[in-house]
């Protein structure tokens, strides 16, 4: 009895100790829990989730994935970039460290940009022409081993960058660096120069930077922020420039990020005020009651549309879907708001077109069943293909979400007589799968894009125009390929201003009705939840995030 | 007692190189190609067959076997990651600290708990106390960690607000950039983790201890002793006790090995930054080197607990004593 009695003691003062330990740390903790605050303050910590993963990269010439530009956009000085603005005013272009738009020679091939004088890193010292010569040659350096560069075909770009990349050459010939101005000798006259510029890549870095196969994690910025600590895979922090001395908001006196935290987790922490929200978002799940308790866009829970399109990919290259009367079939067959659904509420807005609200050309149309599957529609389009079409082979990702997505699609499919094979493929290897030239799927399920910069070309010629297509790594594993279209394509490319507009809005929507090579579902939307001390916020389609400089806390 | 532990590290260096070559050949039939991965959205072949190169991903399996072993066992490296290009040593050096903390510090509350309450129930079967005991037991092994896990930060961190929901603050204090650090810190976010882990191997090692002591008891032995007149205290302590918690130092030696070489979903629900959360990430990642490390410390891990759990065992029981 007394060896009972001796437990319970241990087992109660254990307790005891534990239950004090943690409400005196916890009240220690709350003491420094500043009280909420109305309108835009400067200082203190905005405290950043992020629930998708760590940066894979901080160093701007290594960097890609979006929420590693969305963090760099608050150290970066850009010479054209995009203000913190809300809405389509977000998404103009405006000279950022040049003191205006280049001037172009008459041939449409030489660019020159006048740097704003008295610009300074983070370390005191100037910006100037050489700031931004060294990010390109940062990005096409064979020392610095980054794929980004040369992914976007910039080595034949600008003149001299191919030998530069090779090796062959120490500088790149056709950017010339004195004092504060830059210029840039194209290899051909190029539409999308500008709009090129605005990557994240091509922001001043110190003109003695040196290449790093496994980047920096901390270097001098010029932008509102620098990168003041990294740790990989714990935490980011971000302190304000000292020496920065533009418009552009710089309202915490620094950010922190902390990366792979549980997403159910994280909006807990959120609500309770440790965390001040996710840059990942929200899981789907909590979207409604969310909306329900908080509204929308009204100060806690935000909804911000995103330049992402979602789609289904048919192969055009081999059968049934070489057939365009099947791809029609399809596109009617898919019910849009059962896909919309699966990714709970307010997760976009449905979509039959591949240009999304933003793009210059985005012009709205329905041609397909946008408000649910029209079987019968389908199957009086398809006509008698649909049963003599080889089985299927439906190939998507194992995640829960995927799977969903592609049951409901083969419901879809199977209503209107197709016979399928389901592919199940680990995300490790599907786009491996996907993309290879001559691969055996018939319909993927997991299908996308998100611009890399505001421009039609980025979707449509990238995504669509068949003269591209290589052996592997195809991001047109729709695999169509028209003479025609591709042609409209290069030539739409060429022109500038209202003309390419009005030209890419016309393929837009000639794409989808007069050969319909994929199934566009959703342009998606990005759904964020905020602590009760966040404020100023202002959302940015770009990134699909907020501008994380222009946030304010308590 | 030489020839035991020479024996011991032969064996353990074999257990190694099998470790290892069993995890590349795993890789090498999975299909996924880390250079188009990391080579970006827009490659062209010769873009991935660039990035290939630069990882030595173009060579043949054994020899980048052998690179590996021999920058293991020549540099001390276990190469780069292909995700971030982050050095693995320095990825795994701050990862095992977390799940060490996390793992020992679970293991002094799962002990803490499991001994008293296995070997009173031992004593007094079909108690009350046992009972109470039986149950916890069903719901601890029953109950899984993700779940435990959820319930408790909602419970204990949301609700009532007595815990960090998650994250993790370092024991030593000095790292650059870090938002919370030092020994009261530290154990303050480890609270929920270490119950979390404490419910699972408590309820299986109450009733390990509790059949161990109830088995040993019917002993002739202890029968003896008492027929010797020796106290109740003695027995237990010297006859009982010692006697029934050799499977027990077994069982740990095995299950803090195994730990070590990640406690994934504990690490994954309250954001510990440790060797578990680190591999789910390099496995949707198809991070080969990063996996490669993890089970190599993994492996390591292993091997040196059940070396020190043969050592202590010939210590603890002399009949097996190597002669």
């Amino acid at each position: 009895m007394r060896r009972k009695h001796t437990l319970s003691l241990f087992m109660l003062v254990m307790g005891v100790a534990l239950l004090v330990a943690a409400t005196t740390v916890g009240a220690a903790s709350s003491a420094t829990h500043k009280v909420n605050t109305t309108g835009v303050n400067k200082g203190g910590t905005l405290k950043v989730n992020e629930n998708s993963a760590d940066f894979d990269f901080v160093d701007p010439q290594l960097a890609y994935r979006t929420d590693d530009w969305d963090m760099l956009f608050s150290t970066a000085m850009q010479l054209v970039s995009f203000p913190e603005k809300s809405g389509p005013a977000g998404s103009q272009l405006y000279p950022q460290a040049a003191t205006a738009f280049p001037t172009v020679s008459a041939d449409g091939k030489t660019y020159t940009f006048h740097i704003r004088p008295g610009l300074k890193f983070s370390d005191g010292s100037p910006v100037t022409a050489a700031s931004f010569q060294r990010s390109w040659e940062r990005i096409l350096s064979p020392k610095m081993g980054s794929p980004l560069g040369v992914n976007l075909d910039l080595q034949n770009v600008v003149v001299g960058a191919d030998a530069f990349l090779n090796g062959k050459a120490s500088t790149i010939s056709g950017i010339s660096a004195k004092g504060l101005t830059l210029t840039f000798h194209l290899t051909k006259p190029n539409a999308t120069f500008v709009s090129i510029l605005s990557m994240q890549w091509f922001t001043a870095v110190k003109s003695n930077m040196p290449y790093s196969s496994t980047g920096l994690n901390v270097y001098p910025a010029a932008g509102p922020y620098y990168i003041a600590s990294r740790d990989p895979g714990r935490s980011t922090v971000l302190k304000r420039n000292p020496y920065y001395n533009g418009n552009r908001p710089a309202n915490p006196d620094q950010i922190v990020f902390t990366p792979n935290v549980d997403p159910d987790q994280s909006l807990l922490q959120v609500k309770a005020g440790q965390s001040d929200f996710d840059l990942g978002g929200i899981p789907p799940t909590a979207a409604s009651n969310l909306a329900t308790t908080y509204g929308i866009n009204k100060g806690r829970f935000f909804v911000g549309p995103t330049s992402c399109v979602l789609y289904m990919a048919m192969n055009n290259a081999r059968p049934p879907f070489d057939n365009v009367a099947l791809r029609k079939a399809v596109n009617w067959a898919i019910d849009r708001p059962a896909q919309v659904r699966l990714l709970g509420a307010y997760a976009g807005k449905r979509t039959d077109q591949i240009l999304v609200p933003g793009i210059p050309g985005y012009k709205p149309f329905n041609v397909y069943a946008i408000k649910g599957a029209d079987v019968t529609k389908a199957k009086a389009v398809g006509g008698s293909a649909i049963a003599s079409a080889p089985t299927l082979n439906v190939v998507h990702t194992t995640s829960s979400y995927s799977t969903q997505r592609a049951q409901v699609a083969e419901y879809n499919l199977k209503q209107v007589g197709f016979k399928i094979n389901d592919v199940p493929t680990p995300a490790t290897n599907y786009y491996q799968v996907i993309q290879t030239k001559g691969t055996t799927y018939n319909f993927v399920t997991n299908g996308g894009w998100c611009a890399d910069y505001f421009d039609p070309f980025d979707y449509l010629n990238v995504l669509f125009d068949g003269s591209k297509i290589q052996a592997a790594n195809n991001n047109n594993y729709s695999y169509f390929d028209n003479a025609s279209f591709n042609s409209s394509l290069n030539a739409a490319s060429a022109l500038s201003g209202a003309a390419r507009a009005s030209a890419y809005a016309k393929l837009d929507q000639e794409l989808m009705v007069k050969y319909a090579p994929v199934v566009p579902y959703l342009i998606s939307t990005n759904r964020y939840f905020v602590s009760a001390r966040v404020k100023n916020w202002i959302y940015s389609s770009y990134f699909g995030a907020p501008y994380l400089n222009a946030l304010a806390v308590g | 007692m030489t020839h035991f532990l020479i024996r011991r590290i032969f064996w353990a260096i074999f257990l190694f190189f099998v470790a290892t070559i069993i995890t590349y050949l795993i890789f090498w039939v999975i299909p996924a190609n880390p250079a188009a991965l990391a080579a970006g959205k827009s490659a062209t072949p010769a873009d991935i067959a660039r990035v290939s190169h630069f990882l030595h991903l173009d060579e043949p399996i054994w020899k980048q076997y052998l690179r590996f072993v021999w920058n293991l066992l020549g540099h001390g490296s276990l190469g780069r990651s292909y995700v971030n290009r982050q050095t693995i040593d320095s990825s795994i050096a701050k990862d095992a600290p977390v799940t060490a903390s996390l793992v020992f510090g679970g293991a002094v509350c799962w002990l803490s708990l499991s001994i008293p309450v296995g070997i009173l129930s031992a004593l007094r079967p079909r108690s009350i106390m046992d009972r109470i005991s039986m149950i916890f037991v069903l719901i601890g092994i029953s109950a899984h960690p993700v779940w435990i896990g959820l319930i408790l930060s909602y419970v204990v961190g949301y609700r009532l607000g007595l815990t960090p929901i998650a994250g993790y603050c370092n024991f030593f204090t000095g790292t650059a950039g870090a938002q919370c650090e030092g020994p009261v810190q530290w154990a303050y976010h480890l609270i929920l983790p270490w119950i979390t882990f404490m419910i699972l191997f408590a309820a299986l090692y109450v009733r390990l201890i509790r059949a161990n002591v109830m088995e040993t008891m019917s002993e002739d032995y202890v029968r003896t002793a008492r027929a010797k007149g020796a106290s109740e205290r003695r027995v237990m302590i010297q006859h009982v006790l010692r006697n029934s918690m050799l499977p027990v130092v077994t069982i740990l030696g095995m299950d803090l090995g195994l730990a070590l070489g990640g406690a994934i979903f504990t690490e994954s629900i309250f954001n510990l930054p440790g060797l578990g959360h680190e591999l789910i990430n390099a496995y949707n990642t198809a991070d080969l080197p990063m996996i490669t490390g993890i089970v190599v410390f993994a492996t390591v891990a292993v091997i040196v607990f059940n070396f020190i759990v043969d050592v202590t065992y010939g210590f603890l029981d002399p009949r097996i004593r190597p002669s």
